[in-house]
């Protein structure tokens, strides 16, 4: 089994200020969903209030169909894993994993396997680690924990590139072998984007777009081949980025070309590929943009 | 923290509340052994220079008093982030708090009547006086019965420092910087108290006990009862600031 998310008219404030104001959203169960924005955007605050870390200042939000607040049985089947983990920092790491037995589901025999395989020095203390390993170990724990919704907040951080392909890898395997809903909040875009299935990109407390990464890629292309051609091609298109290697340009567009653009194109002996996210991203949460 | 392993979700509050207090017997072993060693071994060591005429158990259950402040606060500070982060509810973690201070309490008061009267038996062994300072002299402690009477009322004590540390320790947490101030309030009213139920001299900052002078001539078993409402009304607010509490943002 795994959890749905369901937000509505959800605002938190801190102070005067809106943290998130009106937010509707839905989460299917059984996704793998990325969760974008800037920093101070939004995302961790959303994300407390989906685990029940933080009460909602107003609005109504549903875990696996019931309301997450005080509320055990859904709780203690969510795990929302923050930069560095919560732990006891004097602590050994043994002594962290031991204690994720007070989740019904967690499995010490995962855990141990994959403190092993992240190299994980379990007679040390929490506090002694570097920032990569006390990250791998808040990896560790929020795999093992084998939730219904398991969330990721910038968890990675820390991580070498081969650690973290490993913990990517890790979470798909995991994921294949007991289908749960994940949500992964990441500024490292195009390394997790092939993994997604689902994106929300919040922007300045509110929910800026949440579609498919497939129709995310829809909403520009990238046009590759000769400099000057690309240039024509390109001409009068919103321009989201570009490249240049000797006589090859690669230039990111904003909107899908039309059919008579993809002829001159095919013409000129231009590819047209999908748009990256991150560049998406960028475009769709510039300052002044409103995402439209 | 190993000992806090649950099984089932109904009863994970009673048994992380009892796995807590032996996380602290746990955790401060080497420090407790210290402690017992050097109050039965260390009049014996004195008395080759002086003459014995103070019960040194009496100072070791009364820093308990404040260790089991600092135990409640300490710990919930640390549980709060941790355990909640872990999927338990606050609801489900005030009920192991209230565990926790329970055995806790229940558990070094049984050991502070035990240490009194194994110091009597002690004591009385070795020819020395096992007595207590009063404000102007010292007195002994007297008979079986009354090193009893004298002791049985230490698990209260400590239940109440336990709470006042809870409290302080879960506002501490809550408000960043200024939670502690609660300290303010809360230990005149406790230690007043506790002065008043002992005619001793008191143990800690005496400037604190300056409410004292409104209890002085009440019955012990007014002042019991003071401090039974007292330890409810801490148990009201430390439940009051968990319920809601929400977890701090962490930092980079």
């Amino acid at each position: 089994m795994s959890f749905s998310v369901n937000l509505r008219d959800v605002t938190l404030k801190y102070g005067k200020e809106d943290a998130l104001a009106d937010v509707d959203l839905t989460l299917e169960a059984g996704k793998i969903y990325g969760l974008l924005g800037r920093n101070g955007a939004g995302k961790t605050s959303l994300l407390s209030l989906i685990a029940a870390f933080r009460k909602p200042t107003t609005g109504q939000i549903l875990v696996g169909g019931e309301p997450v607040w005080e509320n055990a049985p859904i709780v203690s089947r969510v795990a929302l894993i923050r930069e560095g983990g919560d732990f006891d920092d004097s602590d050994t790491v043994k002594a962290t994993i031991e204690t994720g037995h007070v989740r019904l589901g967690f499995d010490a025999d995962y855990a141990y396997k994959l403190a092993d395989k992240f190299e994980l020095p379990l007679t040390k203390r929490v506090r002694e680690l570097s920032r990569g390993k006390r990250s791998v170990l808040a990896a560790v724990t929020g795999l093992a924990a084998r939730a219904e919704l398991t969330m990721f907040d910038e968890v990675h951080l820390g991580m070498d590139a081969p650690t973290r392909d490993a913990f990517y890898k890790e979470l798909l395997a995991e994921y294949m072998d007991r289908p749960h809903t994940v949500v992964l909040s990441t500024h490292l875009i195009d390394e997790v984007a092939n993994y997604l299935e689902e994106v929300i990109i919040v922007d300045r407390g509110r929910i800026l777009r949440h579609e498919e990464v497939e129709a995310f890629q829809g909403m520009g292309a990238t046009l590759t081949g000769p400099a000057e051609s690309v240039d024509a091609v390109a001409s009068g298109l919103e321009v989201l980025a570009e490249q240049r290697l000797g006589a090859t340009k690669s230039i990111t567009v904003a909107a899908a070309p039309d059919a008579p653009t993809r002829e001159r194109a095919a013409a000129a002996g231009i590819e047209i590929g999908p748009v990256g996210l991150q560049d998406l991203f960028i475009h769709l949460t510039e300052p002044g943009k409103n995402g439209a | 923290m190993p000992a806090l392993a649950s099984s089932q979700l109904p009863r994970r509050r009673y048994s992380l509340g009892l796995g807590l207090s032996w996380e602290v017997l746990r955790y401060f072993k080497y420090w407790i052994i210290a402690v017992l060693i050097l109050s039965f071994l260390g009049p014996l060591a004195l008395s080759r220079y002086t003459d014995i005429d103070l019960s040194a158990w009496f100072y070791t259950a009364n820093v308990a008093k404040w260790f089991s402040a600092f135990v409640g606060g300490g710990f919930v500070y640390v549980l709060v982030p941790s355990l909640i982060a872990a999927g338990v509810t606050r609801r489900e973690l005030a009920v192991s708090l209230g565990v926790f201070g329970t055995v806790w309490s229940a558990g070094i008061g049984a050991a502070a009547i035990g240490g009194l009267l194994t110091e009597r038996f002690y004591y009385g062994a070795m020819g020395w006086t096992q007595a207590v300072e009063l404000n102007e002299a010292t007195a002994p402690i007297g008979t079986w019965g009354e090193t009893l009477g004298f002791a049985a009322v230490y698990p209260l004590l400590y239940l109440a420092y336990f709470t006042a540390g809870t409290v302080i320790g879960v506002a501490s947490y809550r408000w960043d910087g200024t939670g502690w101030l609660l300290v303010v309030p809360i230990l005149p009213v406790l230690f007043s108290l506790d002065n008043a139920l002992y005619n001793t001299k008191p143990f800690g900052p005496g400037w604190l006990g300056f409410l004292g002078r409104f209890v002085d001539e009440a019955g012990r078993g007014l002042v019991l009862a003071a401090i039974v409402l007292v330890i409810a009304a801490l148990a009201a607010s430390a439940y009051r600031i968990l319920i809601d509490i929400p977890l701090r943002s962490k930092k980079a």
